[in-house]
């Protein structure tokens, strides 16, 4: 949902679609589920859901402005292919994101959301018709309930939720393999978006950790039953109407206590494995270096007054948070998930405007799903949308780890900024610096202040520069020079 | 009411919330029981019950102001 490329409607839901045309978020929905959707938005659920910015708000678009929408070239394929009742439109969330881009927390908090709406919308005879984490954006640091035609009415005497499978698929057993495994969440969602399936977390437990009662309720015992069931067997699918709606409301209620009991005791790892969670404490500046540097960044915020910021090598988010006290609406990445995750705490602690994503920049997330067309590349998504980049104590790493090549470090941040870059250069004697060479000194001996000056000179105009004292760090701000690609 | 659920309850999982759910459904009548045991023996001493569940009083935002007013 991103991005200026052609419209690619979802697909998956009969009931409607939803695209991105023109920045705007549209859906179609089809004919026979449209008085159902508009019951629903006129809920007093749903009202309060939208109030409360749990659930995206959605407006019915009037006759005189979806049928100029009905004629336009590239909408009149998707309206042919899906017959439309009627034109929605749903606020637009300033970042999309997705779950193989968040950390551990951030996908509970979007389980926590899901069950949350699921339950209170039960109490107004609706429920969620699927449980997957891509009906969640994070608006900041907030999780955003974005498809409302999720919400359907549900049978009373029915006490069956058919998504629990889909939730312990995509929220409990990524975050039961992400504690126990190590498997990282990019690990699991770039290649089953779906999340994992019981069998597939039954094979990685250890024969006595198959008994221990979490594992034995949501995936040993699953796994038995399916393996020993027979596939065709349509009874199974067939819905079990109870005589008394109260008891199926109590079977229902049970359900979503125990759903919300393995979330909550699926913590996060502490992030003992992390290398850098602890940078911020271990770091090689001085105090007055640190402190000239943050003034430095805080300068060039105030100067610039960017609007949307991405932090590049974020770390802890100790700029990230400079940024968004500054006003902006900061994106925050970072290749380390512990890291990553200590940000949002410290989001969601501050209130402040702050996405952060586990991205790698060397190895950014790619475009997923049918024809690469479902989840847009981060780089899709990034490309353009900020008035300002940190990229700080970053280029070593990248240059030296990465082996990128300097130029094409600068030419990233100037496709991604629209204006700002704030930089930082680090000296091949850097002891950091060193550290990361292991012995390959040569392949750095002609990197110097004057030839990253050169280099960022082909994109960008020099503002103006500072040595950081006692370092052999120089931070640079930057201004983008148009047409300079 | 056509559901228009189109993801995949699973098999293995579904047939467990199935158990589950009946399991739960005779906690449910043991719940029940145990309400009408302790009722009918606090209606005997004359006492009333307690709510066992309790529920948010559903009142709306103008009745909650008029309430506000009052005091």
């Amino acid at each position: 949902m991103s991005g200026d490329a052609p419209p690619q409607p979802s697909f998956r839901d009969p009931a409607g679609c939803c695209l991105l045309f023109n920045q705007r978020v549209l859906r179609f929905v089809a004919a026979d589920a449209v008085a159902e959707f508009e019951k629903f938005l006129q809920t007093g659920c749903a009202r309060q859901f939208v109030a409360a910015r749990q659930l995206a708000s959605t407006r019915r678009l009037m006759e005189t402005e979806a049928a100029p929408l009905r004629e336009t070239p590239e909408l009149r394929t998707i309206f042919e292919a899906q017959p439309a009742g009627a034109i929605f439109e749903h606020e637009r969330i300033p970042f999309p994101s997705y779950p193989h881009e968040w950390p551990p927390e951030m996908l509970r908090a979007a389980g926590r959301l899901t069950l949350g709406l699921a339950r209170a919308a039960l109490a107004e005879g609706y429920g969620l018709k699927d449980a997957t984490p891509r009906n969640i954006l994070f608006r900041g640091s907030e999780p955003v309930f974005i498809d409302a035609l999720s919400f359907e009415r549900r049978n009373p005497a029915d006490p069956i939720w058919l998504p629990e499978a889909q939730f312990v698929r995509a929220f409990l057993l990524p975050l039961l393999a992400n504690r126990r495994q190590g498997l990282s969440l990019a690990e699991i969602f770039t290649t089953h978006p779906d999340g994992l399936e019981p069998e597939e977390v039954y094979r990685l437990c250890g024969p006595l950790e198959k008994f221990t009662p979490r594992i034995l309720s949501l995936v040993s015992i699953p796994t038995w039953l399916s393996r020993n069931s027979r596939p065709d067997n349509a009874n199974i699918y067939k819905p079990r109407l109870l005589a008394d709606p109260e008891k199926a409301q109590f079977i229902l209620a049970s359900l979503f206590n125990r759903l919300e009991r393995h979330l909550q005791s699926l913590t996060p790892a502490s992030g003992k494995e992390s290398t850098w969670l602890d940078y911020m404490v271990t770091h090689s500046y001085n105090d007055p270096a640190f402190a000239a540097k943050e003034k430095f960044v805080r300068e060039a915020l105030r100067e610039f007054s960017p609007a949307r910021v991405l932090d590049a090598g974020a770390n802890t988010g100790h700029f990230s948070v400079l940024a968004a006290e500054a006003g902006a609406e900061v994106v925050a990445v970072d290749s380390d998930a512990a890291c990553v995750d200590a940000i949002w705490r410290r989001a969601r602690e501050k209130n402040l405007n702050i996405l952060p994503l586990v991205v790698n920049l060397a190895q950014p997330s790619p475009a997923l799903g049918w024809r690469n067309a479902e989840c847009p590349s981060f780089l899709d998504r990034a490309t353009g949308r900020f008035d300002g980049v940190l990229m700080l104590a970053l280029v070593h790493h990248l240059l030296v780890t990465e082996r990128i090549p300097l130029e094409e470090i600068l030419r990233l941040a100037y496709e991604v900024t629209n204006s700002l870059l704030v930089i930082e250069f680090v000296e091949p004697q850097d002891d950091m610096f060193r550290r990361l060479t292991r012995g390959r000194e040569s392949l750095h001996a002609s990197l110097n202040m004057a030839v990253f000056e050169r280099a960022c000179a082909a994109h960008f105009e020099i503002v103006r520069s500072l040595a950081l004292p006692g370092t052999s760090r120089r931070m640079y701000c930057l201004k983008r020079k148009p047409g300079a690609g | 009411m056509t559901s228009l659920a189109y993801i995949d309850p699973g098999l293995g999982a579904l047939i467990w919330q199935t158990a589950v759910a009946a399991f739960v459904g005779f906690l449910f009548y043991l719940k029940k029981t145990r309400d009408w045991i302790v009722g009918t023996i606090l209606k005997i001493f004359g006492r009333e019950q307690k709510p066992v569940t309790p529920v948010t009083p559903k009142i709306s935002a103008a009745e909650v102001e008029t309430k506000n007013d009052e005091r």
